[in-house]
């Protein structure tokens, strides 16, 4: 019978690691300067755990460039004027797991799953090739709002094993098949006995996390305060439409087509894109619905808490606290939300004058 | 293994109509003869043509469900992909995604007296359901065509506005930005010569395509003449990549031009404060 | 930085002006913000104090025939210059309100100096940061978790103001230091600073962070990195098209960049960007005998050619 519960000691983590990256194309957090990004395993990586990565480890199974199809032109034998395509699909993605990210993360996954799982074929071949190791996280970190969109430092969602730090060691536990089989290994001591002070962790890490808003996944947003232009243009003025927060987001999934071609062969490519730059919905004719930076960032946050919501009945945002933490204006998302849901007192006028400070 | 959305099937185009100095309608039929032969879609519904190594772009399925001979798309040159559309020639190959989005919901409308209105290219979408109904002449009832474009040489479909300008079943209304001397047609804009025609709203559904500023004053008197939101149908655009509802682009609010329209009634549009 | 004769200063020209763009608390204890005054009520919330790293200039361009206040340090109002040599702004429209400064705290310095912690409180005393976090006070010297731009800062005082908010200072810094970090890195062999850059760069996410916080960068949507009219990059995320987009980035800044650090500051992978501009700026500084954002009625030198410039030989004809 598989395993629900693991436990490794501290001197037994590289070995871990080691071990998976044997069998599985390894991504771990590792440290480059003062940055911490996902990268491959290699023996030589640093390895961090200290606080979450820059980026969200996204790009893993959501690539940030992608060929699509490629295609070749060929003159055709009979009429050299003519030519003829072919089109070639890419290769299968290989048995791949990224180790320690964080809740916030693997949540990420699971708001990106019901929009590309049954209609993308490249999601879901990396999806389900994509082993998931959950770091939990001890302590909120500057920025974090997850128990605001009722996720926690804790949270299982979108995982396949969650790894909890204690003392002298990681407790595992397993959250589906797929993190019961990691579990399914001589190097990884039982668990069981670590259970109840791996929870107390994890609660005392969530009551630490302060809230932004309440009401959770049912944070109800005032339909006026959404529409009101004022209430946009204020809390839109400082921002620098830099786009940074949508490339760091782990539930940010707007991309781009685009044909990239030499001479007679190319590739279609898919691409991140950003709703925040303002060419985004740039039409041939010169038109632009979002022009206004007020309505780009509407349209961010009405898509991860409105639109989003109201398509697959979830919040789509995790509550990571990423683009607060490095946007270079210090737009809080979670402020916002506030300031949009009916608690937020007062009138709609109130509120765009709040939405300034 | 689900269906890959993203790769357009091969298609090969077989006749070239250029209906005026910047429209051009292509004629296609799709390389695999099975896949031809299986072809289905509804009036409205939209296909993304590929340029391999320039991209794609959105066109109306401009020919009936109930004349699958060919494929027929009209491309107005205007941008990147349009204008290497429009270098092709007969025999040249091309990609074809389709079909895509919603349809006009003609089950509603049978029994109805129509009023098409439409103004250069936005033809396009009307000349499929306009055929479409045609070809099912007993479900509808009585059909009336106002269209307009800058000048005469700007019509699409010349052919065609004889053949309906002569069938005792279609009232056609031709008009004219700017008249040029000689030519026996009515001048004004689209949407003062709907005044002018003032149809009854009493059963009656009316569908509007065309540009922008055209639609916004065609749906405002649509309205002073008595029309429900729900009767006025119409058909958004959008700056478009997938086609398929994911890349984020079209949406308005949660609802997606190129998956849930781009066919909107304008109950819809009023629903979601949608402004033109 | 004196905090009241600031409130005073906007509370003076607030009526005059469509807003007045100053500095307010962020979204923590060690970070401030951007802030648009419209009112007097909102005078309460402004900071001035060496939180207010950001380039408040960088809005002005966008504001267009607003009449608009600013709330501008040195090197700050060097975009300013900059802006007015190039047009990019019209002078009759602005009221700058100048803060001589001697450092400000970089927020990116001061967290990994604070370990990561979250950050309580941040005081200042001096020349000295007080912070506090779960794990006690910490007192770290300004100096050391100052941006770069502020260890070499050759213009304390603004260049351009319509109030001056405080006593003018003296650059006490040597003007040659400015560019001791880029010979340190020219010093080293092509092998060992391709690999610096291959590294520094390979972390990119094309974001483009850089190239919209840059006040100076006004190619807008005709980005060379995603125009397809010319098509000179491809969207593909690999190491050459970020070098790519880098490199011609900082050549479109060669004559213009007044090096204030926002492309830094707004890089989410800590990217040295700063070096890649200061190098042309050194390499301009040979050439034409020219700083930018210095001189309101200078031209880029780029802008315009001489038949004989003193310091490029050219073949005789």
């Amino acid at each position: 019978m598989k395993r629900e519960a693991g436990f490794i000691p501290k001197d037994g983590w590289n070995a871990f690691l080691a071990s998976l990256a044997k069998r599985f194309n390894l991504y771990v957090p590792c440290r480059e300067g003062e940055t911490i990004l996902f990268q491959p395993y290699h023996a030589e990586s640093v390895i961090c755990l200290d606080r979450p990565a820059a980026s969200a480890p996204k790009g893993v199974i959501f690539p940030q460039s992608e060929t699509l199809f490629s295609f070749e032109l060929k003159k055709k034998a009979e009429d050299p004027r003519k030519v003829d395509v072919e089109l070639k699909s890419e290769g299968a993605p290989q048995d791949t797991a990224i180790v320690a990210l964080r809740p916030c993360d693997a949540r990420g996954f699971s708001i990106l799953d019901p929009v590309y799982m049954d209609v993308d074929p490249y999601y879901r071949s990396r999806r389900e090739k994509t082993t998931i190791i959950t770091l939990a996280c001890p302590n909120p970190y500057p920025g974090c709002f997850c128990t605001s969109v009722e996720s926690s430092p804790a949270d299982k969602s979108g995982s396949d094993v969650l790894v909890t730090e204690l003392d002298n060691g990681y407790f595992l536990e397993a959250v589906t098949e797929k993190g019961r089989t990691i579990l399914d290994d001589n190097a990884i001591q039982d668990g069981a006995g670590y259970k109840e002070e791996a929870e107390g962790r994890q609660k005392a890490a969530h009551d630490r996390v302060k809230k932004a808003f309440s009401g959770g996944k049912k944070v109800k947003i005032s339909q006026e305060r959404l529409l009101s232009d004022e209430f946009w243009e204020e809390t839109t003025a400082k921002c620098l439409s830099c786009g940074a927060c949508t490339y760091l987001c782990p539930t940010c999934y707007c991309f781009n087509i685009t044909d990239e071609q030499t001479v007679n062969r190319g590739e279609r490519i898919r691409s991140w894109d950003s709703c925040m730059f303002p060419h985004f919905t740039l039409e041939t004719s010169g038109h632009n619905p979002r022009t206004k930076k007020a309505q780009r960032f509407k349209q961010r946050v009405g898509h991860k808490f409105v639109y989003y919501p109201e398509q697959y009945g979830d919040l789509g945002c995790s509550g990571c606290g990423r683009c607060i933490r490095f946007c270079p204006i210090s737009m809080e998302i979670s402020k916002v939300v506030a300031k949009l849901s009916e608690e937020g007192e007062g009138s709609t006028k109130d509120a765009a004058e709040g939405a300034r400070s | 293994m689900i269906e890959n959305p993203y790769i357009p099937d091969l298609a090969t185009i077989n006749e070239i109509i250029v209906e005026t100095p910047t429209i051009k309608t292509f004629r296609v039929t799709l390389n695999d003869p099975s896949r031809m032969e299986a072809f289905r879609f509804e009036p409205g519904q939209v296909g993304q043509l590929s340029v391999f190594g320039v991209g794609e772009a959105t066109f109306v399925i401009n020919s009936p469900p109930t004349r699958r001979d060919f494929l027929q798309f009209s491309v107005m040159k205007a941008g990147e992909v349009t204008t290497a559309i429009h270098e092709l020639a007969v025999g040249d190959q091309l990609g074809v995604r389709a079909p895509l989005g919603n349809y006009f919901p003609y089950e509603s409308m049978k029994g109805k007296k129509i009023v098409f209105i439409g103004g250069g290219i936005g033809l396009a979408p009307l000349r499929t359901l306009i055929l479409f109904m045609l070809d099912n002449r007993a479900d509808y009832g009585p059909i009336t065509i106002i269209y307009g474009a800058r000048t005469h040489n700007d019509y699409c479909y010349k052919e065609e506005l004889k053949e309906w300008g002569e069938r005792k079943d279609v009232e056609l209304i031709l008009t004219v930005d700017a008249g040029s001397p000689g030519a026996p047609i009515r001048e004004g804009f689209v949407p003062t010569v709907l005044n002018e025609v003032a149809p009854k709203p009493e059963e009656t559904i009316a569908i509007t395509c065309g540009p922008p500023i055209m639609i916004k004053f065609v749906l405002q008197n649509l309205v002073k003449l008595g029309f429900g939101e729900k009767e006025i149908i119409t058909t958004l655009e959008a700056r478009m990549k997938c086609g398929i509802g994911l890349c984020g682009r079209c949406n308005i609010g949660s609802h997606f031009i190129c998956k849930d329209g781009p066919v909107f009634s304008l109950a819809q549009l009023n629903s979601w404060n949608y402004e033109i | 930085m004196n905090r009241e004769r600031l409130k005073e200063a906007v509370a003076e020209i607030l009526p005059g002006v469509d807003a007045v763009i100053a500095y307010g608390q962020g979204f923590d204890a060690a970070h401030g913000e951007p802030c648009f005054v419209t009112k007097k009520e909102e005078l309460e919330g402004l900071i001035l104090n060496p939180l207010c790293e950001h380039n408040l200039a960088s809005y002005l361009p966008s504001r267009k025939n607003k009449k608009t206040g600013v709330v501008v340090k040195g090197c700050d109002s060097r975009t300013i210059v900059q802006f007015l040599q190039e047009g990019l702004v019209k002078r009759e429209n602005l009221v700058i309100i100048g803060v001589p400064c001697t450092g400000v705290v970089s927020a990116k310095k001061l967290a990994r100096a604070l370990d990561h912690q979250t950050v309580e409180e941040v005081r200042f005393e001096g020349e000295t940061v007080i912070a506090r976090t779960p794990r006690g006070e910490k007192r770290i010297a300004l100096a050391d978790v100052s941006p770069d731009k502020c260890r070499t800062c050759r213009y304390p005082t603004p260049l351009i103001y319509d109030v001056l908010v405080g006593e003018p200072i003296e650059s006490d810094k040597d003007p040659a230091a400015v560019y001791d970090d880029v010979r340190e890195l020219m010093g080293k062999s092509l092998e060992e600073r391709k690999a610096y850059w291959e590294k520094e760069i390979g972390r990119c996410t094309r974001c483009y962070a850089c190239r919209n916080a840059c006040p100076l960068c006004v190619c807008q949507d005709s980005c060379i990195a995603e125009t397809r009219d010319p098509h000179w990059q491809s969207q593909r995320s690999n190491l050459s098209e970020k070098m790519m987009f880098h490199f011609i980035h900082a050549i479109h800044l060669a004559g213009r960049c007044t090096e204030c650090g926002e492309c830094e500051r707004a890089c989410p992978m800590d990217i040295p960007l700063g070096k890649l501009k200061k190098k042309i700026n050194m390499d301009m500084l040979d050439l034409f005998d020219y700083v930018p954002g210095i001189v309101c009625e200078d031209k880029p030198p780029l802008y315009t050619f001489k038949v004989e410039e003193k310091k490029i030989e050219e073949h005789e004809l």
